[in-house]
């Protein structure tokens, strides 16, 4: 089942075209990672699958439904995102935080078993702006959670995390992949991940989706890893 | 969820030590101490200190919400990312815009309570039930008026340091120019040019008179009236511009 189609999607802003004409499909429990150089459309990609930009041309249906003629809170309620940066309410405490959202999304899960699953205890009464990059992530993340999302969207997620935080983000990702099949699209600009956790890899170079391809495919296609895929691929 | 989110709202308020210092603060101190330098003094209307100042101490309150608590807010939610993270969230916009003015009324609701009782026990305020109840009727209007006022001038705003130089430049032009802090009257000629050109003087005078029941319809408060009408249906307009330009 098709979570996300997307069709011949066109943006600018200005006189600079982001995206041409580009196409997407991700289906449900696939993890797909989109990657290209700093400016290519990536995040303006994800903000238009999140619904909070708007696009001058093409389709984009998520949940089988065209989000221009749909319901947007309805929508909602099945995506979860991971921005960068990350950013909440700064004077809250990551407790009451996870209260605040789970309100939002009038969710069943438990606060004291979120705080448990992500090892949020030491850190339950610490306000949101006081913790590392790392832990705002993980608490961004847990967040996320709450709502058991159908989609779920990543922007950056691992950026300027160190290696024990990123393996930890990971194992949550994957985590929920396993156990509730729901659709994960990320971006990076670390390969490693992406050959490591991702099921498909879209590149987006001059505004379309230059290549979209299962990870495995492209490393079948004769590229020894993804970062040199990348490198061979993408000129600066 | 509208009380949830007001709960968190009140407690978020509660932890901003700026917001905290310049409404509920600031205000009611430089009110005692203006009152231990000029209260023995009879200002325009015959009136006194207390029955002068109680309401433009309050209005100096409200503005003090509104801009910093509420517009100032905004723009903070807006720039750090907040507001983005939140719209993604099934959260209605009404709910979340709903909470914020209750929060401010009630900020502000906070204060006219606190300047009246500082007034009473200080510097022999007369509180008179039906007085009471009408000013606060027509506090609440001007809660209104600044609030709409607010909201359209730091829409117009895509960098919190210069929302925040822009909040402490208008917090002085407004106190100076808008007769809360001393007569206008004694200020230099351009400031009483500059007075005539800022809403919170026009809603000072119109508060002043409406408290202690000197309140006419004259040339002059047609005047202000007028003007603060017209300066809400300008906001309103820069409001509904600034929505068409956001995606639902």
């Amino acid at each position: 089942m098709n979570i996300v189609e997307v069709h011949n999607l066109e943006k600018s802003y200005g006189s600079n075209q982001v995206l041409r004409g580009l196409n997407f499909q991700a289906q449900a429990g696939e993890i797909i990672g989109v990657i290209g150089k700093n400016g290519a459309g990536k995040s303006t990609f994800l903000e238009i699958l999140m619904t909070i930009k708007d696009y001058d041309g093409g389709h984009v249906v998520l949940f089988q439904k065209d989000i221009q003629e749909s319901n947007l809170d309805q929508i909602r309620k099945q995506i979860s995102v991971v921005l960068q940066p990350t950013q909440f309410y700064k004077t809250l405490k990551v407790e009451e935080l996870l209260k605040l959202f789970k309100a939002y999304y009038r969710s069943n899960i438990k606060i004291h078993q979120i705080i448990m699953d992500f090892q949020l205890e030491p850190h339950r009464k610490k306000y949101f702006d006081n913790l590392s990059g790392g832990w705002k992530q993980i608490v961004s993340l847990a967040i996320a959670f709450l709502s058991e999302p159908k989609l779920l969207i990543l922007d950056e997620p691992t950026t300027g995390l160190d290696p024990h935080m990123r393996n930890m983000l990971w194992t949550y990702i994957t985590n929920y992949n396993t156990r509730t099949g729901g659709t994960v699209i990320l971006t990076t600009h670390n390969m490693e991940e992406i050959e490591m956790y991702c099921d498909k890899v879209m590149l987006i170079n001059n505004g379309i989706n230059e290549v979209f391809d299962t990870t495995s495919g492209i490393l079948a296609s004769g590229f020894p890893s993804v970062h040199e895929f990348y490198l061979q691929k993408v000129t600066i | 969820m509208l009380m949830t989110q007001l709960k968190y709202d009140l407690l978020m308020f509660s932890r901003e030590l700026f917001y905290l210092v310049f409404t509920i603060v600031v205000p009611p101190v430089t009110y005692l101490f203006m009152g231990q330098l000029f209260g023995e003094q009879t200002y325009a209307g015959n009136l006194n200190y207390a029955e002068t100042y109680t309401p433009s101490f309050i209005l100096v309150i409200t503005f003090t919400v509104v801009f910093f608590a509420f517009g100032f807010d905004q723009v903070m939610q807006r720039t750090t990312g907040v507001e983005k993270r939140i719209s993604i969230s099934p959260v209605s916009k009404k709910i979340l815009l709903l909470s914020s003015i209750i929060r401010a009324i009630l900020m502000t609701s906070f204060g006219f309570v606190l300047i009246s009782v500082i007034g009473y026990l200080m510097y022999d305020l007369q509180l008179r039930f039906w007085s009471v109840i009408l000013s606060y009727g027509f506090f609440i209007l001007l809660n209104a008026v600044l609030l709409i006022l607010a909201s359209a001038i730091y829409s117009f705003f895509q960098r919190m340091n210069s929302a925040l130089v822009f909040s402490i430049v208008i917090f002085q032009v407004v106190i100076f120019t808008g007769g809360l802090a001393m007569p206008i009257r004694l200020m230099p000629n351009f400031i009483q040019v500059v007075a005539d050109f800022n809403p919170l003087y026009h809603m000072n005078n119109l508060f002043i008179a409406i408290w202690n029941g000197q309140f006419s319809l004259d040339s002059q408060t047609l005047l202000s009236s007028g003007y603060l009408a017209l300066l809400v249906m300008v906001a309103l307009i820069c409001l509904h511009i600034q929505n068409k330009r956001k995606i639902g």
